[in-house]
């Protein structure tokens, strides 16, 4: 976007900028500094607080620098006497009905209006007249809300309209009694909390964090969030070896999600210190008998000794590790044993698209400004929040179409320009139509939709200039995604970009750090030894029967069922007590930094995994440092070539991993046989008209998740309970049924 | 409750005594839709000349030039347009309007009429108050007769100009009046101010471009239409064209909406003759506030005797404003804290919120005046009002906060013997009297 530029004088100083740019920015950029509450770049003006006055040549009276766009020959000043009454002036107001109580508030420190306050030093309070009080209450049991201390700058009401698409919050009340409330008093949303995240004040406060520490006792630690693999940067508040809290950085400088989390990155951390994770190695001695704590020594030696005596060794990684590790299981299926099979669990295989690759990926900033996303399945709101609400504001601040190909409908499908709603498990047919236009009559059959809608989508895309992004779900199989995988190059526009939304915090880094591997089942099948690296999922257990393996190494967090079969347990470090990357979704390696101490006697898996290939006679070269382990990795995937760690220093600027481009290849077999396979369901079905509820992703309690209590409410009906004043964890058992009054006093006592 | 003209024929009043004036029948009978033909024969730009050589200024309370507000609305645009009418009338002391409504509901549906067909406007709101939602009722029948007649709805008069009305009610809200807080509320949201520019001429309702005119300013278009602009004008002054309507309240003897042509000479004559003079003999002319509770009142002494004209310059000129014309008498019976402190709660009830200095500001006001009423003066109490007053006036988001800081600080300004007597009593008990 190249802009023009103009002249625009501040306090006395000429400076060039593009035109049309909001004045406060500018201020601000060019070190003058203005006080600001509601202003929130790339959220709808609100205008409000009145804080940002600065006076302009020209015009009648003081303007909010927030909502002026730079013109040229614009004479500003940003400090003067009549100035300074007035900001002191909104100052005052708002400190008027405030508590003032930032001894026991959960934001002192971390406050912007206290920052501005401070800034002047020498604030007289004029007001004597008794305050509006109210009490502190819940809205969630995961949002807490103390209405005194809001300045209704409306920005949670903003980032939950613009960002989310839920609505949830919203002014009630009118002129002093103006209060941010829910809709029946309860909050039934997906959770995320970027309403709290965004609160200048302490008026919604996080309540799995409420009253634990003093944000300024918090060591912060920047790194990558471990659910999802939009990769969101967030920040570890930790002290003495406890992680507290999660939040996004500041909102200017945080990696490619600014202060937007969705609730696992943000709440879902209890599983780090949690009682229930492993503190030592375990070895089962003999098949049938008990899983015994051992020390590190006899662990390795045990594990490595049965592996030796093994026929077929085998490695399984899944894709919640980081680069490092995964990089290691390989080196360890490579160089320990020959012929040892490897295989990557996830919730499907993306080999396929990377192999026929033919445009790049997309970034997340590029999803804001695209002007055409196709999202082809996947449930976009519920598993890559942060691709959602990219594609929301590119809808709804930046008119982008949006061409939703969905088998059921979501919060995102109201705002799709076109929602292409296509019977149960066809949604593979739509990209058919789109590869072979000569089997779009066959496939619209097959999807339950006229021919037209797919004519519709085809024109929008063809008359697309701008961006043209195509994201795609798990539904979409190994021709499918390979089909997919290539459709750019069969496209006019240049513009092109690809999305896959894939499902774990380094599925795509996994994918790159695996190329070769086999099917777990496969791998699993074929092994009489079996070192896994996480868990299998519940389908791929069921279908291993690890008992009646020889022998199976686990390193894990917790004695899930994978672990609970395991011959030898390793204690590993969560992703808040290791160092290394995740690849993204967007083709960004990024880093994930080591918070705490790994708790108990846990260690990184990629340690732990070269610790027993060094048993086995293999030396890596990296015995105790991840930044070593990524320089192997640098040296062995072209994609990572040349990459050091300090490289990836900064989060503001993230590193794109060069996945390589195969441009003009041959998909016809793939396409041939996507069309067998389409061809092959059913004619008719019945569609899935109801919309699921939000959450039913998020709010699921998992091995991880489930360590936070919050989710357990959450994830059975989040009942509303009788006292709001009260924690609803006091007021109800994790299964949603309430508590008895004698058991409830005790804990709340 | 008087209602009649002084100094000029009835023009806004020609059907107020009119048995069944509210209907089409009288309402053709007495000229009614002969202006809508007339400017169904004309072109775009003429109308909009006739109405900007009228000198018509917004009745609503700003004043703003209608023609040129009209000649605002870019009518190539291929947006639809909209002309939405503010019958939200809830300035205090305002009450004009719903004589209209009740009375003469055709001359608002012709005057819509002619700017929808000078505009290329095929949608029309009637925005009413929620407490006049009795009137609605009115309203829409004579809508439904007018669509009878084929004056509403398709191929109106038999030519290509279609246009629709609806009326809607808003719940209660004062900042509802506020053009594009009406807007807001209009398409179902909170009824919160929206930033301007844009201006709802350019971006208005649904992002439409719409001009939004007061009741009496469209129930003078037919008028001006028929009489020619010019001639209009000359009713009333240069820059102040044509009649206007007055709501008198207070302490007068004949209370009621009156119709005066601009530039009526002089306010004294109107309170004390035109009015009936005083309501009780014995009691002087204290204060008067003529344009609504938003303006700055005025003192007896800068009435009598002072030739101060009734219209746009002559009120400025006198330290007031017409506003809406909500002419408000008061005597001397009356303490000017206590009636400034039932505006204030006025204000503070309806301050929708949005913004710091308006919202706090208010709220805060209203604490000193109950502890001054509650005898807790304080010597610098006045200062402090008046400081808090600066601090609203020309940094709230939108006017409601400017017209709270001037009817304040006018009062705190004009009448500082009132509040030295609440100051200075510190600590004596009760406040004194009532009204
Ligand atoms: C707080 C506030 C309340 C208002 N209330 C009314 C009202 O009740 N009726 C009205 O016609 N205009 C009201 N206005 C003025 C409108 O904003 C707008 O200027 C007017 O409707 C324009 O019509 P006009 O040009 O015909 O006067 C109000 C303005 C403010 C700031
Ligand atoms: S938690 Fe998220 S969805 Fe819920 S109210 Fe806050 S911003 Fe809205
Ligand atoms: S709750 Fe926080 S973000 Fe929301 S309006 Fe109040 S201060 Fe602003
Ligand atoms: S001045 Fe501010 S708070 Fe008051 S009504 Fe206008 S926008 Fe609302
Ligand atoms: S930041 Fe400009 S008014 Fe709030």
């Amino acid at each position: 976007m190249a802009e023009e530029l103009i002249k625009v004088t501040i306090d006395g100083q000429e400076f060039e900028v593009e035109k049309g740019r909001p004045l406060i920015d500018v201020i601000n950029e060019k070190g003058f500094g203005v006080p600001s509450f509601c202003y929130y770049a790339d959220l709808e003006l609100q205008a409000s607080c009145r804080m940002c006055l600065v006076r302009i040549e020209k015009m009648p009276k003081l303007q909010a620098s927030c909502v002026i766009r730079c013109t040229d020959g614009m004479e500003v000043t940003t400090k003067s006497e009549e100035i300074e009454k007035a900001q002191r002036a909104m100052g005052e107001f708002l400190l008027a009905n405030h508590p003032l109580d930032c001894p026991v508030c959960d934001r002192g420190g971390e406050c912007e209006l206290q920052e501005v306050i401070f800034d002047w030093g020498d604030v007289e309070e004029r007001f004597d007249e008794p305050k509006n009080a109210h009490p502190e209450k819940f809205l969630s049991p995961i949002v807490a809300n103390d209405q005194q201390r809001c300045i209704l700058c409306k920005r949670c009401t903003r980032v939950c309209h613009e960002w989310m698409g839920e609505d949830a919050i919203e002014a009630g009340n009118r002129g002093s009694n103006t209060v941010i409330g829910t809709y029946g008093g309860w909050l039934n949303c997906s959770q995320c909390g970027n309403c709290i995240e965004v609160c200048p004040t302490g008026t919604l406060l996080d309540g799995v964090y409420r009253h634990e520490t003093r944000p300024w006792e918090l060591d912060q630690t920047i790194t990558t969030c471990t659910y999802c693999s939009d990769g969101c940067q967030l920040s570890v508040g930790s002290r003495a070896d406890e992680v507290h809290r999660i939040v996004a950085r500041d909102r200017y400088v945080n990696g490619i999600n600014g202060e937007f989390l969705c609730i696992k990155g943000r709440f879902a951390h209890g599983f780090v210190n949690h009682g229930d994770r492993i503190k030592t190695p375990l070895i089962r001695y003999k098949k049938g008998g008990k899983l015994i704590p051992s020390t590190w020594d006899d662990a390795i030696a045990f594990a490595a000794e049965r592996i030796k005596e093994s026929k077929k060794a085998g490695v399984v990684a899944t894709s919640r590790l980081t680069n490092e590790t995964v990089h290691t299981l390989k080196r360890f299926a490579d160089e320990c044993r020959d012929g040892t099979s490897y295989a990557v669990s996830d919730t499907y295989d993306l080999a396929p698209f990377f192999e026929n690759l033919s445009a790049p990926l997309c970034t997340h900033k590029e999803i804001r400004f695209a002007e055409t996303i196709v999202v082809i399945g996947g449930d976009v709101d519920e598993e890559q929040p942060l691709t959602a609400k990219q594609i929301r504001q590119a809808v709804r601040n930046g008119g982008a179409n949006l061409i939703l190909v969905n088998d059921t409908p979501s919060r995102l499908s109201h705002q799709a320009s076109q929602f292409i709603h296509v019977n149960p498990g066809t949604v593979e047919a739509f990209v058919l139509a789109l590869a072979d236009p000569s089997a779009a009559d066959m496939a619209a059959a097959k999807m339950g939709i006229g021919r037209a809608e797919i004519d519709k989508a085809r024109e929008t895309a063809n008359a697309t200039k701008g961006d043209l992004i195509i994201m795609f779900g798990k539904e979409l199989g190994a021709e499918a995604q390979a089909v997919a995988a290539n459709l750019p190059s069969r496209h006019e526009n240049r513009n092109v970009k690809l999305h896959p939304l894939a499902g774990y915090c380094n599925s795509v880094g996994a994918s790159d750090m695996m190329p070769g591997r086999k099917p777990v089942a496969d791998v699993v099948a074929g092994s009489d030894a079996l070192l896994i690296a996480g868990s299998l999922s519940d389908e791929e257990f069921a279908a291993a029967d690890l008992a009646s393996k020889p022998f199976v190494a686990v390193q894990e967090l917790f004695l899930t069922d994978t672990a609970a079969a395991a011959d030898v347990v390793f204690p590993a470090a969560s992703f808040a007590e290791s160092d290394g990357t995740y690849t993204n979704n967007d083709g960004f390696v990024q880093r994930v930094r080591r918070a705490i101490d790994p708790v108990h006697q846990a260690k990184p898996d990629w340690m732990i995994t070269s610790l027993l290939a060094s048993e086995l006679g293999a030396d890596f070269g990296y015995s105790f440092s991840a930044s070593a382990v990524f320089r192997s990795i640098a040296e062995s995937h072209e994609a990572y070539e040349g990459l050091r760690y300090p490289d990836l220093k900064d989060e503001t600027r993230p590193v794109r991993v060069k996945h390589k481009l195969v441009s003009g290849a041959d998909v016809s077999g793939a396409v041939a046989s996507l069309r067998d396979r389409v061809s092959q369901f059913p004619d008719a079905a019945d569609k899935i008209t109801e919309e699921p509820r939000v959450g039913h992703k998020l709010h699921r309690v998992t091995t991880m998740t489930g360590k936070t209590p919050q989710f357990h409410l959450l994830a059975n009906g989040n009942p509303k309970p009788d006292d709001l004043l009260v924690s609803p964890l006091f007021q109800f058992n994790p299964d949603g049924s309430p508590k008895k009054e004698e058991e409830s006093e005790v804990a709340a006592g | 409750m008087e209602i009649k003209a002084i100094g000029c024929e009835p023009l806004q009043l020609k059907r107020m005594h009119i048995e069944n004036g509210h209907t089409l029948d009288v309402y053709r009978q007495t000229g009614g839709y002969e202006s809508l033909k007339k400017a169904m024969n004309m072109t775009s730009d003429q109308i909009i000349d006739e109405v900007k050589a009228s000198a018509l200024r917004g009745r609503g309370g700003a004043g703003f030039p209608t023609g040129m507000k009209w000649s605002f609305v870019p009518r190539d645009s291929p947006k639809p347009k909209y002309i939405v009418c503010n019958a939200d009338e809830s300035e205090p002391g305002t009450f004009k309007d719903r004589y209209l409504l009740e009375r003469d509901p055709h001359a608002l549906i012709e005057g819509m009429l002619i700017g929808a067909f000078a505009l290329g406007v095929e949608t029309c709101y009637i925005y009413y108050r929620g407490e006049y939602k009795y009137l609605i009722e009115i309203m829409d029948r004579a809508i439904e007769e007018a669509r009878q007649a084929n004056l509403v709805g398709k191929n109106i008069l038999g030519s290509d100009f279609n246009c629709e009305f609806y009326t809607h009610t808003g719940a209660g809200a004062y900042i509802c009046g506020e053009e594009t807080a009406l807007l807001s509320s209009l398409e179902g949201f909170r009824g919160h101010p929206r930033m301007k520019p844009p201006f709802p001429a350019v971006e208005g309702l649904y992002a439409c471009p719409t001009v939004v005119n007061n009741v009496e300013t469209l129930t003078s278009v037919p008028q001006i239409i028929e009489m020619g602009g010019k001639e209009w004008q000359e009713l009333g002054t240069e820059k102040s064209g044509g009649t206007k309507l007055w709501s008198v309240s207070g302490h007068v003897k004949k209370p009621g909406v009156y119709e005066l042509p601009m530039g009526y000479h002089d306010m004294e004559k109107f309170i004390l003759e035109d009015c009936g003079g005083m309501l009780r003999d014995d009691k002087k002319l204290k204060a008067c506030i003529p344009g609504g509770s938003s303006v700055y009142a005025m003192r007896a002494d800068q009435i009598i005797g002072k030739n101060v004209t009734l219209d746009y310059e002559g009120l400025v000129e006198a330290g007031s404003m017409v506003g809406s014309g909500g002419f408000i008498v008061i005597d001397e019976t009356v303490d000017m804290v206590d009636s400034t402190k039932n505006l204030t709660e006025f204000y503070k009830h309806e301050s929708c919120g949005w913004c710091t200095p308006c919202r706090e500001g208010t709220d805060w006001l209203v604490k000193i005046f109950d502890r001054i009423w509650a005898g807790g003066g304080r010597p610098e109490d006045a200062q402090l009002i008046l400081d808090l007053c600066d601090n609203i006036e020309g940094k709230s988001f939108c006017p409601l906060g400017d017209a709270a800081a001037w009817a304040i600080q006018g009062a705190v300004k004009r009448f500082p013997e009132d509040f030295k007597k609440h100051l200075l009593q510190n600590g004596n008990g009760a406040g004194t009297s009532g009204s």
